[in-house]
């Protein structure tokens, strides 16, 4: 250390002995270990009884000042206050050596941490980023082995380790729990052999340790686990390069959660957009040509799949057969439902000869009942049959509402359901109706998406009012009529999310 | 939405306030179930407090009469506001509830 100060302020050093030979003495030494460094003037004889003054830093010796052929008090005095500033110029510049050697740790480690994100960049699971993080933190950190544990949500619990396990699960348990207990930002335990033990759980692979928490959003708990030290023990730089990985596990981890999250979400949203399709194209992708009758079905689901459906069946040997339906509750459980209902109405339909709506309702009834029962759910359901030859509409209807009717002429009204919704009783108490339906009379099948959305101020757009536009409308061919309605029930809303299906069947004698 | 639970002559009541729709019907099927495990099975889910019911609440209040009636039981319904009861007369679901206009009478109804 006096070494580098006689180099570094030899100038200076060199003024003082000259001082001191001009005053009188016969030399001045600067000694370190008993041996001189340094001797004023050149190869002088060092006379005996010198005046000597130690020099300290923080209490331990570093070195002596020497000056003969003075002894005076005041030449003591001046010799230690120069004794104090040769060591007040040591430990500056003993501070200075330990700050560029903290700056060249920092720099290692942040080369480290570059190393470890090239590492780790591509892996998109976070049991592989955590290995690879195992192996390469083994590696820079000097140890025998690294390990990472991390416990998060309902997953089970993810272990890694390079190159293989150290401690016993169970002596491992211990630490964890001595870190997590303890409010260090780290547990650094070496075992010495008398000492290797934590709890009552001894393990002789150990050496020393060093635990270190890792930060994670939702993770009930996250560590990083250093195991014996290859060159010695756990320094302070390994400390906080160890705490830095950590850092940087708990935001990795976090980067591929989210990954993960985005990848399910894309991959929901792709089979949403499939069920999507499947259920548009389950509902007749053209208008059918019926003699007699102007035609026109749309339907908006609410969410990307809805419970609301349309469906028409044309036979050569049978009259032209609708229905509508409408599966209680949203989204995915009430549109499985709805295709199942659908395929159902349809296959009752076709089996029997000339089956009427109240059979077609009964059989579908009698085929589902159990099924949404188990599923708590129902579904209402209109099935109406077009008679060209008596000009007849013939209808049963399991709890659908709204279904307006408006003769030529006449007066809109509200028809109402008599039997329950399909999945309601065992038994099916929807019957015949019969509707004149010659050129003019118009029969508008909706569901409850029109007449109970919603306008900002939460008011429904009702029944009545439904019923009094459709007869507002009852000019207007099928298509327009029911372009109307949607526009007008828009409106009304106003911006409103739709909150529930749409789904419209209008027909118009010709 | 808001429920209210008491028992008067060995029947659970429920009182249900505020919207009862697809977001808040998972609470009160759950309620029922538990409710409609017991025997006597007799629940009266009072509606006074609610002025809106979408089809998964319907489907709430079936599946909760077809648990209660396996083992004997019913679930009726009381206080049924006038926009609430209109729901259930297009759905005709009216047909398939006991539907009283107080508790009481409700309660009442299971000793005969």
């Amino acid at each position: 250390m006096l070494t580098t100060i006689l180099a570094n302020q030899q100038h200076q050093i060199e003024a003082l002995a000259e001082d001191w030979l001009s005053a009188g003495a016969t030399s001045f030494s600067i000694w370190s270990d008993d041996l001189p460094l340094k001797i004023w003037p050149q190869n002088s004889y060092l006379g005996n009884d010198p005046l000597i003054q130690e020099i300290k830093v923080d209490a331990i010796k570093v070195g002596e000042l020497r000056v003969t052929g003075l002894n005076s008090k005041p030449d003591q005095e001046r010799l230690q206050a120069q004794a104090n500033l040769l060591a007040q110029i040591a430990r500056l510049e003993r501070d200075l050596n330990s700050m560029a050697v903290d700056l060249i740790d920092t720099q290692d480690q942040l080369l480290a941490l570059y190393e470890l994100t090239q590492a780790t960049r591509n892996f998109l699971e976070i049991d592989q980023t955590l290995a690879r993080l195992a192996l390469e933190t083994t590696r820079l950190l000097k140890v025998e082995g690294a390990f990472f544990l991390v416990e998060m949500g309902d997953r089970p619990p993810i272990i890694e380790y390079f190159p293989h396990p150290i401690l016993e699960d169970d002596v491992q348990q211990n630490y964890i729990d001595a870190l997590v207990a303890s409010n260090h930002g780290f547990l650094c335990r070496r075992i010495v052999e008398e000492e290797n033990v934590l709890g009552e759980v001894k393990d002789s692979n150990l050496r020393n340790i060093l635990l270190v928490p890792i930060n994670v959003r939702n993770a009930q708990l996250a560590v990083f686990g250093l195991l014996n030290k290859l060159d010695g023990e756990f320094t302070s730089p390994d400390i906080k390069l160890a705490r830095a990985v950590a850092e940087f596990t708990g935001a990795q981890i976090e980067n591929v959660i989210m990954y993960q999250l985005n990848m399910e979400q894309a991959k929901l949203k792709t089979e949403m957009d499939l069920a999507k399709r499947i259920q548009d194209h389950l509902i007749p992708q053209n208008q059918p040509r019926v003699e007699g009758i102007d035609l026109w079905a749309s339907s908006r689901s609410a969410s990307q799949v809805g419970g609301d459906f349309y469906d028409f069946i044309m036979r050569r040997d049978q009259p032209f057969t609708f229905s509508v339906g409408d599966i209680s509750g949203k989204g995915i459980p009430a549109a499985l439902l709805m295709a199942m209902t659908r395929t159902v109405i349809r296959t009752k339909t076709n089996v029997v000869m000339m089956p009427s709506p109240e059979l077609i309702l009964r059989r579908t009834n009698e085929e589902l009942y159990d099924d949404f029962t188990e599923l708590s759910m129902f579904a209402t359901v209109f099935v109406g049959q077009y008679h060209p030859e008596k000009r007849q509409l013939l209808y049963a209807n399991a709890g659908h509402s709204p279904v307006i009717y408006c003769p030529m002429n006449g007066k809109a009204r509200l028809l109402q359901a008599d039997g329950m919704p399909v999945g309601i009783m065992p038994i099916s108490l929807s019957e015949d109706h019969s509707l004149n339906f010659g050129p003019g009379d118009l029969l508008v099948v909706a569901t409850d998406g029109f007449s109970e959305a919603r306008n900002r101020d939460g008011k429904e757009f009702g029944y009545d009012e439904l019923t009094a536009l459709v007869q507002t409308l009852v000019d207007l061919p099928a298509y327009s009529l029911a372009k109307r309605l949607h526009q007008i029930v828009e409106q009304f809303s106003g911006g409103e999310p739709q909150s529930d299906d749409q789904t419209l069947v209008v027909l118009k004698g010709v | 939405m808001e429920l209210k639970l008491r028992s008067a002559n060995n029947v659970q009541i429920l009182e249900l306030a505020g919207r009862f729709d697809t977001y808040t019907a998972g609470e009160v099927r759950q309620w029922i179930e538990e409710a409609a495990a017991k025997e006597p099975a007799n629940i009266v889910v009072n509606l006074q407090g609610v002025d809106f019911v979408d089809s998964t609440a319907l489907a709430t209040l079936v599946q909760g009469v077809k648990n209660c009636r396996q083992l004997n039981g019913d679930l009726r319904l009381c206080g049924v506001q006038q926009s609430v009861r209109m729901v259930f007369e297009l759905t005709r679901l009216d047909r398939f509830f006991e539907v009283y206009s107080q508790e009481t009478e409700a309660v009442k109804a299971f000793a005969n």
